[in-house]
């Protein structure tokens, strides 16, 4: 294989393919990379040394800016691609998008080093030895896509469309993803955010009919968090705004068990007890009724059950909640009567990462609540109406009804969860049902852009899961985990090589374009799904010609055409006559539930109640998870800029704890739970709590395939237990306990 | 051109405002092909300090100071550090013959050496696009809005009216080198 290009039909072993690959990257960039500009040899791959003297002197004139979205996590700011000699130089933030405002965070600036990462998926490929072998063949797209389709066709004749699982994390194309599952006809969708947010959907959906209502920060005088952590899990235009807040003098009270950089920033900063979030919320709310700090009139003509809530939350004093908080009863009254006083220019942020105990989703509909009693609504520094991405009508392709679904869900929604939306799910209980193979047996898994072995809890159980599929089909950019143990591997073209359907943010639409031509043969996800639907008698479902024309049939009723579109990026239609002055919320009552329906009618206590969340024992820690600004979820890892800011996590754990077990700074560790067991490098630090560890996830890959990242750090899905809140779905994340001990 | 219009490029960092994500050490990386493990800029910690919970940390961006008395120049023996009438300390790379004494004369360790190309590199204020008219790259992309850059002469810049409105530092200013990058903490 050496010295040659793979070609279809070569049999070839990742890891020994290095050189071939790199070797291929430099003859098909060299062409392009020829000019006086010089690339620094990390973006080129191939280690061509640079111009020397002043010829090494950055353009500032380029071919072409491009206008088009991010896509190094789920934000999508705009930027400008510069673009020059064919390759993209840089990329600066779209000062016309209100996600970017012109700036772009580490992982968007890096954007380049993911385009350019000589690990890059450049063809299709079939698995050529035992799954996770690493050896794969070469593939013509029409083998990989007549293969794909036959075996999901087989799955479908011989056990039904229902054994076909499909997973997607949020991005842009997934609305076609699901338009391809949706006709395949299978039942079986699972997402990202019962892995994140399942709790506060819910929470949110049963107080305010919403999933999550929008916050004014250019007002707000008191803010609270309780598991958003912006100054390290970026969402570029919020994280500026939060800090814009502080500037101004803003109060910001964190709640978070660790001195994360957000609490660094915060006013104060309590190191709450994990799981006693609920709790701290619940005497808040104590306080604001008992002392009849709440918004009355608001309350009598917007809201249902306040009586209910006001006997609930009767026995839940500063006092009682202190022990489960551990934050002082006075700190507890003191900043409900802070809040209650700054409101309705204050919200309690619903947070993001909140899957942490099966407690949090009473925790979320108890911050919806002091939001709600408060009067925080639609006025100004408080929380407003959302029109989500649905705030302009698109066009789409014409197409038939979908057939009928009969098949139970194997993530039990809605049977056993009534109360989760069908397009959210429950990720995690996808992969306990294949395991049990109940309801049913499950025969194959098609992921689009996720790496569920990555991301889910145990992940030696989501490999067993994967050893009883008779066939998985992964699309991605990259060998990531998931790819690394499927049977045929799909390229996707990169986010600054493609196009993907539109995207609308309040009152303007934003385009996705390729700046430049995808690298080998990656393709972008529109066209791979149509290919897949047409080769699965599915064509009806895909009545586009190619991607501009997907594109035009967006944009059609808006009466502008896509090559205007394209020159910015965006486009804001004329502003309707009248905007909608009386908002209905979109509950059984049609007012802000603080007592719910929906809850009692399922079972669930109607408001909200203390539940005690399991403790670890004295010689374990609660496991902490949490972004670093410098990385996306699993996904960023191997990008060669962000893997030099931060090559590999640590687990941090508290001076004293670490002292008693003799671990020093830097020393190596291991983390033991009852899932599994991870060695790793100790960070002593006083900005945890002594009962807490941390550990960032995305790291301790398994995938020789993403030669960068392989062998870095740790990852905490080996660690993690399964537990499933009844009511959201959401996935306990920090209700696992570990031991640390020197290595 | 006169005294009074003659442009003076400075920086203000508002230290409050930083965030350490480091989007202006990855941008400045790519702006200007800085090699893989060298950098024109950076983010400082100071902290955490203090015993658990009561905690501070601070984050202090930094780059080439642009002093006004830069030693750096004194020390280059080819002429290969300038000074440019907007006060903008450059290298001249054809002249730069790598010896590296001004990466010993720069109390801020802000120079480093590129041995691709056998020269000393550092912060250029982005100085191709602040000619064209556009701000430096880190100062583009700040998420925090920490980073501030203007012309310093001019009394109506942004730069200008934070210091004028804002006790404000510079590093190691017994070093006498008088820097042209102020923090505001």
């Amino acid at each position: 294989m050496r010295g040659q290009s793979i070609k279809v039909g070569d049999v070839f072993a990742w890891e020994m393919s290095r050189r071939e690959f790199l070797g291929m990257g430099a003859v098909a960039l060299g062409g392009l990379a020829l000019s006086s500009i010089p690339f620094a040899p990390w973006l080129l791959g191939s280690g061509k040394a640079p111009a020397r003297g002043n010829a090494h002197l950055p353009p500032v004139n380029f071919d072409r800016e491009v206008y088009t979205l991010c896509e190094q996590c789920v934000w999508r700011c705009g930027l400008r691609a510069k673009v020059l000699n064919g390759k993209v130089y840089k990329l600066d933030g779209n000062p016309y998008h209100p996600h970017s405002n012109g700036m772009l965070c580490p992982r968007g600036q890096a954007g380049v080093a993911t385009l350019y990462d000589p690990d890059r998926l450049r063809f299709p490929m079939m698995r050529a030895g035992d799954r996770g072998s690493g050896l794969w063949k070469r593939i013509s797209w029409d083998d990989a896509l007549n293969y794909t389709a036959q075996k999901m066709q087989a799955i479908k004749q011989q056990f039904g469309a229902e054994a076909l699982v499909f997973s997607s994390t949020h991005n842009l194309a997934q609305t076609q993803f699901e338009n391809l599952l949706r006709a395949f006809g299978s039942p079986n969708y699972g997402t990202q955010r019962s892995l994140c947010f399942n709790a506060m959907i819910i929470a949110n959906l049963m107080t305010f009919g919403m999933q999550e209502p929008d916050r004014d920060y250019s007002a707000a005088e008191y803010i609270i968090y309780t598991g958003r952590n912006l100054a390290e899990a970026i969402s570029n235009s919020e994280t500026q705004d939060m800090i814009a807040a502080i500037a101004r003098g803003a109060k910001v009270v964190v709640l978070d068990p660790r001195f994360t950089k957000s609490a660094s920033k915060a006013t104060e900063w309590l190191p709450i007890r994990p799981g006693g979030d609920l709790a701290f919320f619940l005497a808040m709310l104590h306080v604001l009724v008992t002392e009849e700090l709440y918004a009355k009139n608001f309350v009598a003509q917007y809201t249902v059950g306040f009586d209910d809530l006001a006997k609930a939350i009767k026995p839940y004093t500063p006092e009682w909640a202190a022990s489960k908080t551990e934050i002082p009863a006075a700190t507890t009254r003191r900043i409900a009567r802070e809040f209650a006083l700054a409101a309705p220019h204050a919200f309690v942020h619903n947070n993001w990462r909140t899957s942490n105990f099966v407690n949090s989703f009473q925790a979320e509909r108890a911050m919806a609540i002091m939001n709600a009693i408060t009067g925080n609504w639609q006025q100004p520094g408080g929380l407003f109406p959302s029109a989500g991405e649905g705030g302009i009508p698109l066009g789409a392709p014409p197409q038939p009804p979908y057939p009928r679904v009969s098949a139970l869900r194997l993530d039990g929604v809605p049977s056993k969860y009534p109360l989760v939306p069908l397009d959210i799910g429950v990720f995690q209980e996808i992969r306990e049902a294949i395991l049990a193979e109940k309801p049913y047996p499950a025969h194959g898994w098609f992921v689009y852009r996720q790496n569920p072995i990555a991301s889910l809890p145990e992940r030696r159980k989501t490999l067993q899961a994967f050893s009883k599929l008779d066939f998985v089909v992964t699309i991605d950019t990259t060998m990531n985990d998931t790819a690394w143990f499927s049977d045929v591997v799909l390229p996707e073209a990169s986010y600054l090589e493609r196009y993907d359907p539109l995207t609308v943010v309040g009152d303007a639409v934003f385009l996705r374009q390729p700046a430049v031509d995808p690298l080998g043969e990656s393709k972008s996800a529109l066209w791979m799904f149509k290919e897949l639907g047409t080769r699965l008698g599915l064509q009806d479902y895909f009545q586009y010609k190619d991607d501009e024309d997907y594109l035009r049939q967006q944009l059609q009723p808006l009466g502008v055409t896509l090559e205007e579109v394209k020159a910015k990026g965006f486009y804001r239609p004329p502003a309707p006559a009248a905007a909608a002055t009386d908002f209905k919320f979109d509950t059984p009552s049609g007012k802000i539930e603080l007592s719910s329906l929906s809850l009692a009618k399922s079972n669930f206590p109607a408001v909200p109640v203390w539940q005690e969340p399991p403790a670890p024992l004295a010689d374990q820690f609660y496991l902490l998870t949490g972004k670093v600004a410098y990385h996306t979820q699993f996904s960023t890892q191997n990008n060669k800029l962000l893997h030099e800011l931060f090559p590999k996590n640590t687990v941090w754990i508290h001076t004293t704890p670490a002292a008693t077990r003799g671990i020093k700074d830097g020393d190596a560790v291991y983390v033991e739970s009852p899932a599994g067991k991870v060695k790793t490098t100790a960070q002593v630090t006083e900005g945890i709590r002594p009962d807490c560890v941390y550990m960032t996830p995305g790291f301790g890959h398994l995938s020789k395939g993403t030669r960068t990242s392989y062998g870095e750090g740790a990852s905490d899905s080996e660690l993690h237990l399964t537990f499933s809140d009844p009511a959201s779905g959401g996935q306990a994340l920090t209700q696992t306990f570990v031991k640390v001990y020197k290595a | 051109m006169t005294a009074q219009n003659k442009k003076r490029w400075g920086m203000v960092i508002e230290t409050k405002r930083c965030i350490d994500c480091k989007a202006c050490m990855i941008a400045c990386e790519i702006e200007n092909q800085v090699p893989l493990g060298k950098h024109r800029n950076w983010v400082g910690h100071v902290g955490p300090t203090g015993t658990f919970p009561v905690l501070g940390l601070r984050f202090e961006p930094g780059n080439c100071m642009h002093c006004e008395n830069p030693p750096c120049l004194r020390v280059c023996p080819t002429g290969a550090t300038y000074q440019r009438e907007d006060g903008l300390v450059l290298i001249d790379y054809d002249k730069c013959i790598g010896c590296r004494y001004c990466m010993q004369a720069c109390p801020y360790d802000a120079r480093y050496f590129d041995p691709a190309r056998g020269v000393v590199d550092k912060c250029t204020f982005c100085v191709h696009r602040i000619d064209a008219g556009q701000p430096p790259a880190c100062v583009e992309t700040c998420v925090g809005g920490a980073r501030h850059y203007g012309d310093l002469n001019d009394p109506n810049s942004e730069v200008s009216k934070l210091l004028a409105t804002n006790e404000h530092s510079v590093l190691y200013e017994e070093a006498g080198t008088e820097p042209k990058i102020f923090y505001i903490s």
